[in-house]
């Protein structure tokens, strides 16, 4: 049945994939099973779109398929026991920038992997940056943009961090349009991630989750 | 600082434009006599890998009278990046993507970003292409259908609040500040016209190629560091 649920969310069948949701948690399947199939699907849905099959739009499908799948599985994760965080991930698009279809996916990818994420929105100045990794105090920073305008704004994010003294206390992610080892080194960030689950495997790693 | 006359047929001769089709709408009616040109599909920019290696082709394919290449784009995702000419050299203005050229200038296009990030730029050549979620929006009613597609578009818009068609001066604009006008309203958009100019452009065209432009001898490569203007 997951793999009839990776299938219809991959293929863009909305209501094939929710009914099947249903009909797992009905028969009490267990909720991770129903997350693990979204996160396959997603996988392949990230697959077809760096193959030109699939576009922006089908990437916004997906995530707003998963934001309904996890509505429907949420009251079955209370009833499990408690889910282990592995750490927290302070996330936005740059200041200047407002592309933010990347950046969700990447936030809900984090969240269903484990994660506490506190999503800062776009067009994120670099000082509420500073603030939120005051009061969220996460181990990974998360900082995203489509436009190459946003490098420069990365580079001014990653200074503030630095400026306010907090950069030793996290590692920084940058993701979203173009980015590379170039832009890495130009940004100051400790890491660049090509797509979702990049940033997933980078902030694992940073906090020793297996 | 590199100067020269290319207002002279001589030099004209000896130079070549490769450009996007949305850039050349406005690069037209100042092209130098006799300057060879290579127009590129507008839809290239949503595939930088793709967008490189038809820029290189058509830099390869260059012939060898030509000693200088104008390369009518900006960094366009990373797109010129790599680039590369083995006898030409190779001009491309100091700028992010297109808008900063019609606009006249990288500062320019960055006080827009600043005061608006959430500006959806429009052009006679980015209206005539028709490559713009707007027109967009009748394909996805066909694949997904009426409600989808609206969700769709609302969701790829909900971050903009501004529909800004560039005023470059260059044409009779009626038609498409109509169509401007009409595209903001139906996607709840302020409409905005603002001032665009051909600064950027004539400089390109007529030097000279100062802090304004990435400027390549032939050999080199463009690199990111090349198109960084912060202390």
């Amino acid at each position: 049945m997951s793999k009839e649920l990776v299938n219809a969310i991959a293929d863009m069948r909305e209501e094939d994939a929710l009914r099947i949701v249903r009909e797992m948690v009905e028969s009490d399947s267990d909720p991770m099973t129903i997350l693990d199939a979204a996160r396959e699907a997603m996988a392949v849905v990230g697959q077809r779109y760096e193959e030109g099959t699939y576009f922006l739009p089908e990437l916004m499908l997906a995530g707003e398929m998963l934001g309904q799948i996890t509505e429907i599985v949420k009251p079955a994760l209370a009833k499990a026991p408690e889910v282990t965080r592995y750490g927290k991930v302070v996330i936005g698009t740059v200041q200047g920038d407002i592309h933010d279809i990347g950046k969700n996916i990447v936030t809900f990818m984090l969240d269903v992997n484990g994660f506490a994420v506190l999503d800062l929105g776009v067009d994120v100045p670099p000082q509420k940056f500073v603030e939120a990794i005051r009061d969220f105090q996460p181990q990974v920073v998360g900082l995203s943009g489509f436009l190459t305008l946003a490098f420069d704004t990365m580079k001014e994010t990653v200074d503030a961090i630095k400026e306010a003294g907090l950069r030793d206390g996290v590692k920084i992610m940058i993701g979203g349009g173009q980015v590379n080892e170039e832009i890495k080194a130009y940004t100051g960030a400790d890491a660049y991630g090509r797509d979702a689950m990049a940033g997933v495997s980078l902030a694992k790693q940073w906090v020793g989750a297996k | 600082m590199t100067h020269i006359k290319l207002s002279d047929p001589r030099n004209a001769a000896r130079t070549k434009v490769i450009a996007c089709a949305t850039v050349i709408e406005e690069m037209r009616p100042h092209l130098p006599p006799g300057m060879e040109v290579q127009v590129l599909d507008f839809g290239l920019h949503i595939n930088p890998q793709e967008l490189k290696r038809i820029l290189q082709e058509a830099i390869d394919a260059t012939a060898p009278q030509i000693d200088t290449i104008l390369l009518g784009y900006g960094l366009c995702s990373m797109a010129v990046v790599g680039l590369q000419a083995t006898h030409c050299t190779l001009v491309v203005p100091k700028v992010d993507d297109c808008i900063a050229i019609f606009l006249g200038s990288r500062t320019a296009y960055r006080q827009q970003a600043h005061r608006e990030p959430g500006t959806y730029y429009l052009t006679k050549g980015w209206i005539e292409v028709g490559d713009s979620p707007f027109a967009e929006y009748d394909r996805l009613v066909e694949q997904y259908g009426e409600e989808k597609a609206r969700w769709l578009m609302n969701q790829m818009l909900k971050n903009y609040t501004r529909l800004a068609l560039i005023n470059t001066g260059q044409y009779e604009l009626e038609r498409y500040r109509e169509y401007s006008r009409c595209t903001a309203a139906r996607f709840g958009l302020r409409y905005e016209e603002i001032p665009g100019s051909n600064a950027l452009i004539r400089k390109m065209l007529y030097g000279p190629w100062d802090g304004d432009f990435v400027v390549v001898r032939p050999g080199e490569k463009i690199t990111y560091q090349d198109f960084i203007t912060n202390p």
